[in-house]
Parts: C-alpha cells; sequence; structure tokens
C-alpha cells in the first residue's frame, strides 16, 4: 500500500476549516433538511463507527479486517438480546445492553486477535482468517435462530433513557440525533488524539517494520491485539447503539457485504485520516440508497467496479488523489509563468 | 460399521473438492503471494458452464472438458488485466479480486436469475462399497478428484514447469536471474489454478444448489485449506483438506452445520497459533 502518511504530520491548515464546516453541517442537519432525511444521516453515522474502528485497525498498523461488520453486528445483537430476552426493565436494560453488546464483541476479538496475532498471523492471512470469521458470524445469526430470530430478526428492543426532568425517557428524535453526532465525533476526535502523538508513531513503526519495532523494545503483538479489541469496540459501540436507535436487527448488519462495504469507505475516504472514511461512509452509504431505489440488485455490482477503481484509481483516497493533482496544476501552472 | 463407512465416504466426497479448490489456491498464493478472492467464483463459472452445456445438451463429461478450458482462459484475462499490476501491494490484490468476485456473482445473477441452475448428475445408480449402498457419482468423483491431485503432484514434482515453479516460490529473484521467465510461469499458474476451480466447480454441481453465491463457503474453507496445511505444497494442500473436510463431516454428525463450521474456525485457529507454519512444512 502507499507508505504516504500524514499521522504525525501537522494538518494544514485548510483541513481545520473541513473538519469545522463539517462538524458545524453535521449538527445543524436536522434543521436543516427535515427530520426523515436526518434520521437516514443519522444511521449512516453509526455505521460510519465501523469504518472508524477499522481505519484505528487499518489505517494506523496497516492489518486489514476483512470481518469488522462482525463487530457490529455482535454489538448490536448483544444489545438486542440482552435488553429483549432477559426481561429486564427497559430503562435499565437499554443500557445494560449497550455495555454487554460492546463486552461481547470485545470479547471476541481478544480472543480471535490473540490466538491470530500472537499466533504471528500477520498480513493476508489474518485478513484472510478475518473473511471467514465474517462468513461464520453470517451462519451463526442464521441458524441459531432461537436467540438471534434468525431471518427474521429481532424486534422491539428497548431505546436508552435518559433523565430528564419528568424522569427517565427516551429522547426526541432531533436530540437523539445530536446524542449520536456526538458520540461519533468525539469517538473520532479521542481516536486522533491518542494517535497523534508517540502512540500513532509507534503503530507506523510497526506498520512499516515490526521486527525493527521489536528490536526497539515495543511488544508489538501486544499493540495489535489492543488495536484490534479497541477498533472493534469502537464498532461494537456504533451497533450497539444502532440497536437501541433502530429498534430492530436483523441478518444484513453482521457479514460479508457490511464488512467489505467498510474496507470500501475506508479506501475511498483516505486510510488514516480517521475523518475521511467517516464522510466517505456517509456518502456511499447515500449513493447506495440512490442505486439500490433503481435496482437492488445493481449496488454490489458498483461496489465490485468501486473496488477495482479503489485500487488502480484512488491508492490513497478520493481526497488525497484529488489534492495530489490540484497540486501537479499549480505547480504546472507556475512554471508557465 | 457401516455409519462409519458412510461417514468417511461423505467426508472424502468434502474433501476432495477442497484439495481441487485448495490446490488452486495454494498455489496462487505459495508462488506469487497473490490471495485470489475470487477464487471461489471460478468454482461458480465451472458449475454454471455444466448449466449452460447441459441445457444445450450437451454431456457432463463434455463440460468436464470444456469447463477447465473456460476457466483458465479468464483466468488468464484476470490475470492480465488486474493482478499482474498488483505483484508489489498485497492487500490490493486481495481488494480488487473482491471486487471482481463481485462483479462476477451479480454478473451472473444479473444474467441467469436467482433462482438454482438445473444440472445432471450423469450416474443415477449407486454402488455397494464394503457393505454400504452409495452413490456411484460420487465415487467417481472422488476418484476422479484424487486423479487430478496425483498428476497436479507429478507436474509439479517431474516435469520442467514445475521445477521452473518450485524455483519460483523458494527465490523469485534467483529464478529470474537463471533465466526463468517468471511472468510467464505467473500466468500459466494462475490459469492452471482457476482451470482447477472450475474443474471443481463442476463436479460439484450435482450436490448443491448452482447460485451465482455458491462459490463464497467454498473459497472460506479452502483458505483454511491452505492456511492449515501450509502454503505452496500439494500434501499441504491434501493434509489442510484432511483436517477441514474431516472435521466438519464429523462434527455435522454430532452438532447442527452451523456450529460445526463455527467450530472448524476455532479449530483451525488454535492450530495456526500451534503451528503458524501449518501442518506440512516446505
Amino acid at each position: 500500500m502507499g507508505r504516504i502518511s500524514i499521522s504525525h504530520t501537522p494538518l494544514p491548515k485548510m483541513s481545520y476549516l473541513v473538519i469545522l464546516l463539517v462538524i458545524a453541517f453535521v449538527y445543524s442537519a436536522p434543521l436543516i433538511v427535515g427530520t426523515y432525511s436526518a434520521s437516514l444521516l443519522r444511521d449512516a453515522m453509526l455505521f460510519s463507527m465501523i469504518a472508524l474502528g477499522l481505519d484505528y485497525l487499518w489505517g494506523k498498523t496497516g492489518t486489514l479486517s476483512f470481518g469488522h461488520a462482525t463487530f457490529f453486528g455482535a454489538g448490536a445483537y448483544g444489545a438486542a438480546i440482552v435488553s429483549t430476552k432477559l426481561g429486564l426493565d427497559p430503562t435499565l436494560g437499554s443500557w445494560l445492553g449497550l455495555i454487554s453488546g460492546v463486552s461481547i464483541a470485545m470479547l471476541i476479538a481478544l480472543v480471535v486477535g490473540y490466538f491470530l496475532i500472537f499466533g504471528g498471523v500477520r498480513g493476508s492471512y489474518f485478513t484472510i482468517v478475518t473473511l471467514a470469521l465474517a462468513v461464520i458470524s453470517e451462519h451463526v445469526i442464521v441458524g441459531w435462530s432461537d436467540i438471534t430470530g434468525g431471518d427474521a430478526g429481532l424486534l422491539g428492543i428497548p431505546p436508552l433513557f435518559f433523565p430528564t426532568l419528568s424522569g427517565l425517557a427516551p429522547l426526541s428524535p432531533v436530540v437523539l440525533y445530536w446524542f449520536i453526532a456526538s458520540v461519533v465525533c468525539l469517538t473520532a476526535l479521542s481516536l486522533w488524539w491518542v494517535c497523534s502523538g508517540r502512540y500513532g508513531l509507534i503503530l507506523k513503526t510497526i506498520e512499516d517494520n515490526e521486527e525493527r519495532a521489536q528490536a526497539l523494545g515495543h511488544n508489538t503483538s501486544q499493540h495489535l491485539l489492543t488495536v484490534f479489541v479497541g477498533s472493534s469496540a469502537v464498532a461494537a459501540l456504533g451497533g450497539a447503539l444502532y440497536a437501541s436507535t433502530v429498534g430492530f436487527v436483523a441478518k444484513d448488519i453482521v457479514g460479508l457485504i457490511l464488512s467489505t462495504q467498510v474496507i470500501i469507505w475506508v479506501a475511498i475516504g483516505g486510510r488514516g485520516t480517521l475523518i475521511g472514511p467517516v464522510i466517505a461512509a456517509i456518502f456511499v452509504i447515500w449513493f447506495e440508497q440512490r442505486i439500490s431505489s433503481i435496482n437492488v440488485q445493481l449496488w454490489p455490482l458498483f461496489m465490485g467496479f468501486l473496488f477495482i477503481l479503489a485500487v488502480f484509481v484512488f491508492p490513497n483516497g478520493v481526497l488525497r488523489t484529488l489534492v495530489g493533482i490540484l497540486r501537479k496544476l499549480g505547480q504546472r501552472l507556475e512554471h508557465r509563468v | 460399521m457401516g455409519a462409519v463407512i458412510t461417514i468417511s465416504l461423505n467426508a472424502m466426497t468434502l474433501i476432495s473438492i477442497l484439495m481441487l479448490v485448495g490446490l488452486g489456491l495454494a498455489i496462487i498464493y505459495g508462488l506469487m503471494g497473490v490471495i485470489n478472492l475470487s477464487h471461489g467464483d471460478f468454482v461458480t463459472i465451472g458449475a454454471f458452464c455444466l448449466a449452460i452445456i447441459q441445457g444445450l445438451g450437451g454431456s457432463f463429461w463434455l463440460a468436464l472438458l470444456i469447463a477447465p478450458l473456460i476457466g483458465a482462459l479468464l483466468g488468464f484475462l484476470t490475470e492480465q488485466a488486474i493482478i499482474r499490476f498488483l505483484y508489489a501491494r498485497p492487500l490490493a490484490t486481495i481488494m480488487a479480486t473482491w471486487g471482481l468476485s463481485l462483479i462476477i456473482q451479480q454478473s451472473l445473477q444479473l444474467i441467469f436469475g436467482a433462482a438454482p441452475q438445473k444440472v445432471f448428475s450423469p450416474l443415477t445408480t449407486s454402488i455397494n462399497l464394503l457393505g454400504v449402498n452409495y452413490p456411484s457419482y460420487r465415487v467417481v468423483m472422488v476418484a476422479l478428484s484424487i486423479a487430478i491431485i496425483v498428476m497436479a503432484f507429478v507436474i509439479i514434482r517431474k516435469t520442467k514447469f514445475g521445477l521452473d515453479l518450485r524455483t519460483i516460490i523458494q527465490d523469485r529473484d534467483m529464478a529470474e536471474a537463471l533465466g526463468i521467465d517468471t511472468k510467464f510461469v505467473y500466468s500459466i499458474a494462475f490459469s492452471l489454478g482457476t482451470a482447477l476451480a472450475a474443474i471443481a466447480g463442476v463436479l460439484l454441481a450435482p450436490l448443491t444448489a448452482v447460485i451465482a453465491q455458491m462459490g463464497i463457503n467454498y473459497l472460506a474453507k479452502s483458505f483454511f485449506v491452505v492456511i492449515v496445511g501450509g502454503a505452496g505444497s500439494v500434501p499441504g494442500v491434501v493434509a489442510g483438506s484432511l483436517f477441514v473436510g474431516g472435521t466438519e463431516t464429523l462434527l455435522n454428525y454430532i452438532v447442527p452445520t452451523t456450529l460445526s463450521q463455527a467450530l472448524v474456525l476455532v479449530f483451525a485457529i488454535i492450530l495456526v497459533r500451534v503451528r503458524p507454519s501449518g501442518l506440512v512444512r516446505t
């Protein structure tokens, strides 16, 4: 993959402006585009948590997971099962579900990650095993229908309850939207903050040359495992919030199709930029809905072409490729003058 | 006693398919370090070839001859159009071949529809093996697969092409310095791998539902074959297939299919922890 890294270089001034504009738009969206479009944007933001998680793993350490939807699904199904099947009071159950969903996903990541990473599985092998993880998790969700609802999914997941003046109550749609936007922004900012210093450089070293990083005294396997579990926690948080927000879960939130879609979001948005994949996720989901409204079968075909485009035309993401082209044009113009 | 024989025969059916699919994958991975996620779709293409040829009135055996040719041709085009530009970028290859896989699956579904294609088994009789009645088609299929694997083994061990192949697997730069045309060997090896997958598709088709997405299950399993067995050698593929196919068939008798597939994954992951370079070291 490209060896361009912007994680440890100061961001250009323009990008601060872009980030501020994006955040301003995200927060004001319910007032501009209306509640229905805002709810689509809200769901897209929840899905973009998988992209954030994957970018923490793939963008920062170069390890590609082909099964990250598994963790989103584990978070969502964990939350759904705990909050609906245990007979808990919904005010408590929704929060307990959120916590259990994230914990289950982290546990899966910890066990799978321990055996793989400490077993020396790296690079393409790691990608393949995570791909199998996605296939298997889909089988488990469909086959274990007494618990997961099988093909039908699970309905009636309670929303999150917050303390208000009149006791515990779910949030109104607009406030819920702001809550979710804040969770996504905070997660992105904390990941960016965590990776911007020395820690980010250590991860970069592991990506570039793991043996050398070991020689410098870093326990690289432990670092990779931490990142893997952390990145699944981010995806699972998105999943658990999705379950309580939408109120139902179905099998399309686990498995290969969603897992690989996330890779497209990260690849198009620019691997390692964190904000890029989130923006790309939102745009691609919007584009997907457009295309699927013409013919549902067209979307996977488009996705196939997007993959090949991403590899050959935008190896470093659309934004960086465009900036590169503009810079070259600028230089050429300067040359003429 | 009869049950044991039936179980072993069932296991052999799965193992022989996994060997064929896994061998192509292992050659491509061991040789070029390329993970071809569209490999499963060449199995699908083989199965669809059978459906088309039988639909036109051709026989099963004709399809068994034509499908590998089509598989090899499409494999050759894939290598020339996509893979050869990406040898230095392993993760990019994974993504590009996944894109190709989606394109093949979706195009097949758009052209032929989502309903399973009609295919007919060439043999409908059953034969008596050690006191157990077993479909003769499955027996023929296992025998054919073993014959193909032995042939592949002989090609890799005894021919000039096989020697070149093994040289490249050991040290590509040295092979090139010795005057081996690595680019040529790569594209031939890739086409051979996809041809093997297409043969597996024809053999498999009468036993399963022929749909555009059928390849994906075999893709994941045959990757386990390669990971468990160790990439780049025929004995590794055989060992891996025995492990994955044997475990899954056995578990299927004890626990539900879903759980057995999950357990095979768990076993494979544990095995990777214990023997990172695979069952058979090259």
